[in-house]
């Protein structure tokens, strides 16, 4: 793979854990009840499932982003979240389709994040986010990672 | 085999990091002592405060919630309880802060700032609550259905449309809004209580009452171990509850 690949490559891999973590982390900062108010606002999720959702997804989000970042299990965290995107990407319209309207917003962040985004805007972030995930989670070694690092014989 | 011993440790030892500066910084969330400011009302009359209680109560709790949130449903038991409990104690503010990802919040903060100008809040806003299940759930906006909430709890129909209609009136619930920003409220419900914070039903159900006992010079309550699950999802009409969690 090229140099210029490359360092493509990492740059979306810190854009990726960025993304995923910060989603995380400002869910974590409030109450559950704000996402799962979010999460009702898609008709579509059963209601027995958005509790557990609630309280899983904003973990899973911050956990595998800050791998990501930090390069630890770059390849299975990739595909975790390159997995999670899809899901919204095929959330998205299926909602659109089924109710026939779409949340004023897409709930990605909490309500204090200092990021807001309509559905649309968020379906095209995810379209890229899946494509970046399947493509680090497809290549063997990452540049500036734990896991080189951890690889290394000391 | 050590590479993996390892790896495996680093892992354990990130989730530890990761968890623990997520728990420490919610414990530790600062609690800014802004004073509350006064915003103008609806119609360019001085805005009738939203306040439940006497003025001389020792109590004096300040609530940011949104019609639209299921946990801010919730926490209206123990709302009731404190002033059941604390007869004359307790002085409640209401305050707006309609969540944007609540399609249908603005209407419903709309309609009860429209109910206070004709002092209906309290009655409005009970009402809200108990059938945030009819409402919430619209495909279009409620405002019929909020019309028929205000009509039937006696509202002046045609002061209730024109105050509906007035952007005025949207932009001082926004005002509210972004003085609770101020005061680092990023979700609902939350409660100050002097200059304490505490933000959602679970907080409010184990701290809540002993905070106002604290205030009240009374002994703690021993806290309950499992009062409610909070924030369980509305449910739109027509579903039953029993299919919810």
């Amino acid at each position: 793979m090229s140099e210029k690949n490359y360092k493509i490559l990492f740059l979306g891999r810190m854009f990726l854990g960025l993304v995923f973590a910060y989603s995380g982390f400002t869910k974590l900062m409030e109450p559950v009840e704000n996402f799962q108010g979010g999460m009702t606002a898609y008709e579509i999720i059963p209601y027995v499932l958005i509790p557990f959702l609630a309280r899983v997804i904003p973990w899973i989000e911050f956990l595998f982003g800050s791998f990501l970042i930090l390069g630890y299990l770059p390849r299975v965290s990739a595909l975790v979240l390159a997995v999670m995107s899809l899901s919204f990407v095929l959330l998205i319209p299926a909602t659109r389709i089924v109710t026939g309207a779409l949340p004023a917003n897409c709930g990605c962040f909490g309500e204090g994040s200092l990021i807001h985004l309509k559905p649309l805007q968020v379906l095209t972030m995810d379209l890229f986010n899946t494509f970046i995930g399947m493509r680090l989670a497809f290549l063997k070694t990452h540049p500036f990672s734990l896991a080189t690092l951890l690889e290394t014989k000391p | 085999m050590k590479t993996n011993l390892r790896s495996i440790l680093t892992g354990i030892l990130l989730v530890l990091f990761l968890a623990g500066t997520i728990f420490f910084i919610k414990r530790n969330k600062p609690v800014p002592a802004l004073p509350p400011k006064s915003v103008p009302g609806a119609l360019g009359l001085p805005a009738a405060l939203k306040v439940r209680g006497p003025a001389a109560a020792p109590v004096k709790i300040v609530e940011y919630s949104d019609f639209e949130c299921p946990s801010c449903r919730v926490v209206q038991a123990d709302i009731q309880n404190l002033f059941r409990n604390y007869p004359g104690k307790v002085q409640l503010t209401f305050k707006h802060y309609p969540l944007t990802s609540h399609k249908w919040s603005i209407y419903a903060h709309q309609a009860a700032e429209c109910m206070n100008a004709q002092g209906k809040f309290w009655l409005y806003q009970d009402t809200l609550y108990e059938k945030q299940s009819e409402w919430a759930p619209s495909n279009v906006p409620p405002i019929e259905i909020l019309a028929r909430y205000a009509r039937e709890l006696g509202a002046d129909m045609d002061r209730f449309g024109k105050c509906m209609a007035d952007v005025a009136v949207a932009r001082d619930i926004y005002a509210e809004k972004e003085e609770g920003n101020k005061r680092q409220v990023s979700a609902t419900p939350t409660f100050f209580l002097g200059e304490e914070r505490f933000v959602g039903p679970k907080e409010m159900q184990e701290r809540g009452e002993n905070a106002v006992r604290k205030v009240l010079g009374l002994p703690p309550k021993p806290v309950p171990e499992k009062k409610q699950e909070p924030g369980t999802p509305f449910f739109p009409a027509g579903i039953p509850k029993q299919q919810g969690a």
